[in-house]
């Protein structure tokens, strides 16, 4: 195949040691840099770029390998350990992941959040050597229709994360979607629960809910309850994943791929809706129900690699097509074009050497990151070792960087701290904080796509379903809401009285 | 709080925080026309036009060495007013420049956003770009006749998409050129996507009937056979371009997207003057006509006082546009 | 999307005790506070105006009516459910000790660091005022070493401000001395 031996040079031109060295540089910075608060992978991308003008093309590129896989990972650290994500795709992951760093498996679920990383990212820029041409050309076929479809699959999903009370779910659910709704509307541009500030006019950034509602939230929670007696030390536990922890991540990372990798690819896919599809889906799945909240291994591995495969799916249209479908990709795209590289259709002729070349880079800095991220996995859950005064201080310094840094605003940390009352409250009266994340992640895009693909038709109702694929996807949405009934037609045995797993 | 350590403990602290910014500190200014921790605000997403301009801009300045690093941040939302609202806020700061362009002016009025254009300090216009009308690869539509046509029979049929809100370019456009072959613009059925990515993977999949963009956003994806040029709006066709000009079908539409730089208002003079003589050195530089010709935009560059007067026609121009399409 | 909108922790023990009862009533606050949301949705949908430029069959308000509808809704079943008995489960955790009662001085403090760094940041600039929530914030959870807290506290704080702001180039406020020395 020709593709492969176009690789093989690419990676004949990535393993010479001083471009190892460049992969290594741009891993560390990428990581270190996506680590800090407030400063997601667009901004470690955009931070890092002036590191590598004056190096050569190739070198630069394959820095940038480095760096962009190094940065999507930074925030998965801070998320397990601090409850505090750094960029939205790595918001779910401290659902399951801050949980464990609590109970003393911080190393496992660091450790599983890094081989996640690595195994989505392999399966996700293989798929791309071998598969970009082909997904690229489906994924111009995606439209609003298949967007609302998939966005009401994903509000089917949410029944299973609504917790044991459905009621207050659904009030945590239409807390999320309040929130969502505010700001400018999108189609017409009119301000909606914007009380007239402009400040609000461009909505509230799911980071600032997410820190807010985990990070704040759980530090006044923690506040007002206290354990007064002498406080242990958060367990350390055993560094490494245990073989019953392998038996339950080698699922959810083989699986994370297979949502992460066509969401990465589609122009308005993105990280959020995957990593949340893969959490209900390892929920659905796991055998353990009742560890979900309380640290459920699987919720770390799948929503990680699911990130991971999302982030080399981007590529696939920014290289293929030149479309750059998230701000990471944009950033790639200008630096790209700094060089006087082109990315779009013609780009794999014009500098197939240096594609090639990056594309093997890709694969360098994933195991590169890999290498570095895993021992340092049981350095860093050390950290949760600090006295508790200094980790919740901590925690809450964190924040507040990460609300303050980017806008330099001091109504961020406002926001902050009233989202942060309002998980206080959630937390004192069983509300649990997840539906709300989900519907201000789900309510503007499910809104958007949906008065799009109607606009598209005119107004009529058909264009919500005149495409093949959101057909299909209805059809699945059928088949979960019948799901249970039709178990029941087909064992023809009496069905338990009470199902609470909604999917 | 009485041991002695405890005051030294404290008194370390303060000094800490007190003497640790101002000594870390690279220097104060350095040369007197640069400017130290600029930014450059894009009230854009990432990968549309204002931000490529700023970028491109960005990375000339800092390596022609007309100034030190310059931070390029983006603040997208409801076609620039955010932005912009941003910008009028920071009164007096000489350490903030905005990319911005026609279409901020159109979204100030659609938007009813409380700043405008008039309350900023004009620096300058850098570049003026044809919009085009585009159409996906497999399209029925071969040339601009036959869609003007199939448009004009059947409006709700044929959707446009364009990467503007409206009262932003993409959308006066398609607007203007409705009117100009009598088809009332309210039937118009213009869908915004927000930036160039998301309009391209539109245009490209076939989801709307035709796509109204930038050039710089689709060249690449003419030269590549995949999307098919069917006219430019400019007076003149676009070197490089193989498609007509409106006018030259006889649809009396002459339109051309600017874009340029404004920074927030009550700036002082000698501010002013140093994000002009920036800007002004940029134009000189070779690589930044390299980037002019390699984004297929023009050079329109025009200073201070000129711009000033062009941003208050233009506003004029865009606000009787406006009213007569029934948004203002 | 469900059929089964009841409360599955139910404790008639302890709601029918004095702090259930208490605690029930409070709870009723959570109603209130949906049910403010959930009209000022509706105000606010409501008060678009409606003259817009069509574009495309539901406007701007279609989806902020329905939230608000489902809130006031949700708001009326929840207070059914609370009345009856229901209550929401506090969440507990590693450090949460749900038998002692809610330590509000604990929480004052805590919030009080916080506000005061948004108070203080603009005008003393962030190593200062950061350092001070650090230090109120441990302070507040009960670190009473007064040699050891404000110098992990200016430290933490200075280093943070340096790598933004000298290593990173995100500029955040120095302090009264920036530009005097």
């Amino acid at each position: 195949m020709d593709s492969i031996s176009l690789l093989l040079d690419g990676f004949a031109t990535a393993l010479t040691p001083q471009h190892l060295l460049f992969a290594a540089v741009g891993v560390v910075l990428g990581t270190a840099i996506g680590v800090l608060p407030g400063i997601g992978p667009a901004m470690a991308v955009a931070l890092l770029l002036p590191v590598t003008y004056g190096l050569e093309p190739t070198a630069a590129f394959i820095m940038f390998a480095g760096i962009y896989y190094g940065g999507m990972f930074g925030g998965s650290t801070t998320s397990i350990l601090l409850n505090t994500p750094g960029e939205s795709a790595s918001v779910v992951t401290a659902m399951e992941g801050y949980p464990m760093a609590k109970s003393g498996r911080g190393s496992q679920a660091l450790a599983a959040a890094a081989i996640g990383n690595f195994i989505g990212g392999m399966l996700g820029t293989i798929a791309l050597v071998l598969l970009a041409p082909v997904v690229a050309a489906l994924a111009v076929d995606i439209g609003a229709p298949d967007y609302f479809a998939i966005m009401v699959l994903a509000f089917i999903a949410v029944t299973s994360v609504l917790g044991r009370s459905r009621i207050r779910g659904f009030a945590s659910l239409l807390i999320g979607l309040s929130i969502g709704l505010i700001g400018l509307d999108q189609l017409t541009g009119q301000a909606r629960l914007t009380f007239g500030s402009l400040h609000l006019a461009d909505g509230i950034d799911i980071v600032i809910v997410a820190v807010g509602l985990f990070a704040v939230g759980e530090s006044l929670w923690v506040a007002a309850h206290l354990r007064h007696k002498p406080a242990k030390p958060v367990p350390v536990g055993r560094p490494w994943l245990g073989r019953a922890d392998l038996r339950r991540t080698w699922r959810p990372w083989l699986r994370g791929p297979a949502i992460g990798f066509p969401f990465g690819a589609i122009p308005a896919g993105g990280a959020e809706v995957p990593t949340f599809l893969s959490y209900v889906t390892e929920k659905r799945f796991s055998r353990r129900k009742d560890e979900w909240g309380k640290g459920a291994i699987e919720g770390v591995a799948g929503p990680e690699s699911t990130a991971s495969a999302s982030a080399a799916g981007t590529l696939v249209t920014m290289l293929t097509l030149g479309l750059p479908t998230t701000a990471v990709a944009a950033v790639m795209l200008a630096a790209f074009q700094q060089y006087g590289i082109q990315p779009g259709p013609l780009l794999f002729e014009r500098e197939s050497a240096l594609v090639w070349g990056l594309i093997a880079s890709l694969f360098v800095g994933l195991v590169l990151l890999l290498l570095i991220n895993l021992p340092m996995a049981p350095l860093w859950a050390k950290l949760l070792r600090v006295p508790r005064p200094y980790l919740y201080a901590g925690i809450l310094f964190f924040a507040s960087v990460g609300a303050y840094a980017v806008g330099g605003e001091v109504i961020d940390l406002l926001l902050l701290f009233l989202i942060g009352v309002l998980g206080f409250a959630m937390r004192r009266y069983g509300l649990p904080v997840l539906p709300a994340i989900i519907g201000v992640i789900l309510g503007p895009a499910a809104e958007l796509q949906m008065r799009r693909a109607l606009q598209l038709s005119d107004g009529s109702l058909v264009g919500l379903v005149n495409s093949p694929m959101a057909v299909v996807v209805y059809l699945i949405v059928a088949v979960i809401l019948t799901w249970p009934l039709l178990r029941r037609l087909l064992r023809r045995a009496p069905a338990e009285p009470r199902e609470h797993t909604g999917v | 709080m009485r041991n002695p350590k405890t005051w030294l403990s404290v008194l370390a602290a303060a000094l800490l925080v007190l003497l640790v910014p101002p000594l870390a500190s690279s220097g104060g200014d350095e040369a007197d026309s640069r400017i130290r921790g600029l930014r450059f605000m894009v009230p854009n997403t990432p990968g549309g036009g204002y931000d490529i301009t700023a970028r491109t801009a960005a990375k000339t300045i800092e390596d022609n060495d007309i100034n030190g690093a310059i931070e390029v941040f983006n603040l997208p939302g409801a076609g620039g007013t955010v932005g912009l609202g941003r910008l009028v806020n920071e009164r007096g700061n000489g350490r903030l420049a905005m990319s911005m362009g026609l279409g901020v002016v159109g979204s100030v009025y659609t938007n009813s956003a409380p700043s405008s254009l008039q309350d900023t300090t004009p620096i300058a216009r850098l570049t003026e770009e044809a919009d085009i009308i585009v159409v996906g690869k497999d399209s029925p539509y071969q040339d601009i006749n036959q869609l003007l046509d199939a448009w004009k029979a059947d409006p709700g049929g044929v959707p446009v998409g364009g990467g503007s809100s409206p009262g932003g370019p993409d959308h006066l456009a398609p607007m203007l050129t409705a009117k100009a072959i009598g088809l009332s613009p309210k039937r118009v059925r213009y869908v915004s996507y927000d930036g160039g990515g998301e309009l391209m993977a539109a245009v490209l999949g076939g989801k709307v009937g035709f796509g109204v963009s930038g050039i710089g956003e689709t060249r690449d994806q003419i030269d590549a056979g995949e999307l098919r040029a069917l006219a430019v709006t400019s007076p003149e066709r676009v070197p490089g371009i193989d498609a007509p000009t409106l006018q030259e079908s006889d649809v009396d539409v002459s339109f051309t997207n600017w874009r340029g730089v404004v920074a927030p208002p009550g700036l002082a003079d000698r501010d002013r003057e140093k994000l002009i003589t920036m800007f002004s050195r940029l134009h000189d530089t070779e690589q930044w006509r390299d980037a002019l010709r390699r984004n297929g935009w023009s050079d329109a560059f025009a200073t201070g006082d000129e711009f000033a007067g062009f941003l208050k026609s233009e506003n004029d121009r865009v606000v009787s546009v406006l009213k007569e399409l029934g948004l203002a | 999307m469900s059929t089964d909108m009841s409360t599955v922790d139910r404790n008639p023990a302890e709601a029918s005790g004095v702090r259930g009862r208490l605690r029930g009533h409070s709870e009723l606050g959570v109603c209130v506070l949906l049910l403010a949301v959930g009209v000022l949705v509706l105000t606010d949908a409501l008060s678009l105006p409606t003259d817009f430029t069509q574009r495309g069959p539901l406007g701007p308000k279609a989806v902020p009516v329905v939230v608000g509808t489902l809130l006031l809704l949700i708001s009326a079943l929840l207070a059914r459910d609370v009345l009856r008995g229901g209550r929401g489960e506090a969440e507990s955790g590693e450090d949460v000790d749900l038998s002692a009662p809610a330590d509000w001085r604990t929480v004052l403090l805590l919030a009080g660091a916080f506000l005061l760094n948004a108070a203080l940041i603009d005008v003393a600039g962030f190593p200062i005022s950061s350092a001070l929530m650090f230090w109120g914030a441990a302070y507040a959870l009960g670190s009473r070493n007064p040699v050891r807290d404000p110098l992990v506290a200016a430290t933490v704080s200075v280093v943070t401000w340096v790598a933004f702001n000298e290593l990173l180039g995100v500029p955040l406020p120095g302090g009264p001395l920036m530009g005097v020395l």
